[in-house]
């Protein structure tokens, strides 16, 4: 590649076709040192350079209906009955007899929208079934149509709102288990857990469901209680986890836990420290890959002003069941209109599959993802223009 | 001629389980219970209070091969708290001692209930048999973990004999009267605002199937059962065509206060079941103990509400 061409370049763009060269330590290279690493890594190497599709959601939204229109089959219904003798009404699964909801797929791992698409105008159909409670739910909780729901709404806040981006898909098994671990961020609202899940259900060829964990705040507050459930949350706890990674599930991870909303603006993007490290025990318990996830975009939805121990008293004078130590005080009540970015890293794959691994060993293994997850949110800061 | 001791005569299960036993060849039957049966059978019913060293002395004279724990039910509407409490703690302690000594007991199988397991935000969301639960237990369930402790300390002792626990969901049907049954067919169900918890239930019919297929096949060990399958509250209740009404925490007290004015008292456990909810592993049933039940969670509440026509009793 040629000098004057290299030149030219914006830092960013270098940055770009650093990461593509896997140069070590470029995150902290001025850009003539870029430019030398560059070439002396690959001195002719033709333009790797991608050309950057501009984001379209209408392109995006056209090619996701299409891809969940291909799992079901119009011209046949699904025969189920109600016991009073209501017919299903809605489209059976290709090569099945029933549709999603009454048993086509398994729901807990597929989430196929109920009549092949998602819009308002599928509503009625959907509002019936639970009317009727015709459909079961998952042990854990998940409800397939008020998830589909939801999906249908949060899709706005992910194609329009924060326009997300989603690299390396293909990095996700398109079944089995598999643990994500990714960087939390944000405010009281788990957005980043919404757009992760969205992130998979919109861009994998398969929409798999990840089934993300919540604390017990979620179990114990109101209405909040039964809706995380039904849309596919899973309380944190190892038996949970366990539960879905033994039937091949894919399970979602926010490691750094609640310390992750107390950190103030100026650590944003700093990822906090892992806990102890238990869903790496539990991969290599199930035989499940890790999967690091790196978020950009959910640290700044809410910039937190100051985290606050005074509050926090306040909270649980009020409400003594909540354990809180820290609060943190936000600039903001919408959400701003932040772009979001989401990576998917090459899986880790368990090192003894079946076992626990020794403490210092599970240690290593997640400081190595939270490092990980670290460079590459650097390097997406790096390479990211505007944050609007 | 085997001979089964039958504690719990006067429950509805209990009844029935006695019927089934009759029926087949070369057994004997001892029922037992303090209270006047629900339902009419044939062996001589023994009027004892659990909790006398008589019964025991009864137990041991008797020679049994195999005892049937059913008197587990909460009673303490019936009985008064107290004496509910003596019944079960002190009742398991004179029924255990019995088996303990009772060189011809070779099998026991224990009715349990899942509140066993205690229920509040911090349960797993599927709770397996083995599960470390940090759950809040009331005085029913505390007095079922009594009762099992005691099973451990015998079974421990008498490794010759096989004792499994059967820990029933709670019991759901058309024939069946205790608290949780009578508040779902309430015509307007009070529930607390902003929860709506996940639900397993049983039916009175696959609790008998369950007892009698436990002593033809003994396995032991503690056992989830439950009918397949698991549902919202609010999804329950629909498919009974009932309204709920939720009700925010202090106009709920006031309903329940009410209710338990109008004869509908609802036990700690419940109350708590329809708050938090509880969901078991139900796996090692139909796996290691081999039980399939015949209904599956929907049948169960629609037979229960009398929509789908109830079948005949085992």
């Amino acid at each position: 590649m040629g000098d004057e061409i290299l030149t030219n370049l914006t830092k960013n763009r270098l940055m770009e076709i650093a990461r593509r060269l896997e140069i070590r330590g470029r995150s902290r290279m001025t850009k003539a040192e870029l430019i030398e690493a560059i070439q002396r890594a690959e001195p002719d190497a033709a333009d790797p350079l991608p050309i950057r599709r501009p984001y379209d959601p209408a392109a995006r939204r056209a090619a996701l209906a299409a891809r969940l229109d291909s799992f079901v089959d119009h011209t046949r219904s699904c025969n189920w009955r109600s016991i009073e003798g209501h017919p299903c009404g809605l489209p059976a699964i290709k090569e099945q007899p029933r549709c999603s909801i009454h048993g086509g797929i398994d729901i807990a791992d597929v989430a196929v929208p109920a009549n092949g698409r998602l819009g308002f105008d599928t509503w009625p159909t959907l509002l019936r079934h639970i009317w009727l409670a015709s459909y079961d739910i998952d042990p854990i909780g998940l409800d397939p149509v008020v998830a589909e729901m939801f999906w249908h709404l949060a899709n706005y806040l992910y194609f329009e709102y924060f326009r997300v981006e989603v690299e390396g898909v293909e990095n996700l098994p398109t079944s089995g288990p598999a643990l994500l671990a990714a960087n939390h961020g944000g405010a009281a609202l788990p957005y980043d857990a919404v757009m992760l899940t969205l992130a998979i259900l919109n861009e994998m060829p398969v929409p798999r469901r990840a089934r993300v964990m919540g604390t017990e705040i979620f179990n114990a507050s109101p209405t909040l209680s039964h809706f995380y459930r039904k849309i596919g949350g899973v309380y944190a706890s190892r038996a949970d986890a366990g539960f879905l990674l033994e039937r091949g599930h894919m399970v979602g991870t926010f490691p750094e836990g609640v310390r992750a909303f107390q950190k103030p603006f100026s650590q944003a993007y700093h990822v906090q420290r892992f806990g102890r490290g238990g869903f790496v025990t539990m991969a290599e318990r199930h035989a499940a890959p890790v999967i690091p996830v790196a978020i950009v975009g959910s640290d700044e939805v809410h910039p937190a002003l100051f985290s606050s121990q005074l509050l926090a008293r306040l909270v649980r004078l009020i409400w003594p069941s909540q354990r809180v130590e820290e609060m943190a005080v936000y600039l903001n009540l919408i959400p701003l209109p932040i772009r979001w970015r989401i990576r998917f890293l090459k899986p880790i794959q368990p090192s003894h599959a079946g076992t626990d691994p020794d403490p210092l060993e599970m240690l290593e293994r997640t400081e190595g993802i939270r490092l990980l997850i670290q460079t590459n949110l650097e390097e997406m800061l790096a390479e990211r223009g505007s944050a609007i | 001629m085997r001979r089964i001791l039958v504690t719990g005569a006067a429950t509805w299960t209990g009844g029935h389980l006695i019927q089934h036993l009759e029926r087949e060849p070369e057994t004997e039957v001892l029922a037992i219970d303090e209270i006047e049966p629900r339902v009419g059978f044939d062996s001589d019913l023994f009027e004892f209070a659990l909790d006398r060293p008589e019964f025991a002395h009864f137990v041991i004279d008797a020679k049994p091969d195999a005892v049937v724990h059913m008197q587990t039910v909460d009673r303490s509407a019936l009985l008064g708290g107290r004496r509910a409490h003596d019944e079960a703690v002190v009742g398991a302690q004179a029924l255990f001692g019995a088996i303990r000594r009772c060189e011809s007991i070779s099998q026991v199988v224990v009715k349990s209930n899942v509140c066993v397991y205690g229920m509040g935000p911090r349960n797993p969301s599927v709770v397996a048999e083995d599960a470390a639960v940090e759950g809040t237990r009331g005085r029913y369930a505390r007095d079922l973990r009594s009762l099992e402790d005691y099973i451990e300390l015998t079974a421990s002792n008498r490794t010759d004999a096989t004792f499994t626990v059967l820990r029933f969901a709670h019991i759901f049907g058309a024939s069946v009267n205790n608290p949780l049954s009578r508040y779902l067919r309430l015509p307007v169900v009070p529930t607390r605002l902003g929860y709506d918890p996940r639900l397993q239930l049983i039916s009175e019919h696959d609790v008998v199937r369950a007892v009698t297929h436990a002593l033809a096949n003994p396995v032991g060990g503690a056992f989830n059962v439950a009918a397949p399958g698991q549902q919202y509250l609010s999804r329950i209740l629909r498919l009974g065509h009932r309204i709920s009404q939720p009700l925010p925490r202090r106009a709920y007290d006031v309903a329940v206060k009410a209710m338990s004015r109008a004869d509908l008292h609802l036990p700690g456990h419940v109350k708590r079941l329809v708050h938090h909810g509880l969901i078991t592993d139900t796996r090692r049933m139909t796996d290691v103990l081999g039980f399939h039940p015949t209904y599956t969670l929907r049948q169960t509440v629609l037979a229960g509400y009398g929509v789908l026509p109830e079948r005949a009793a085992p």
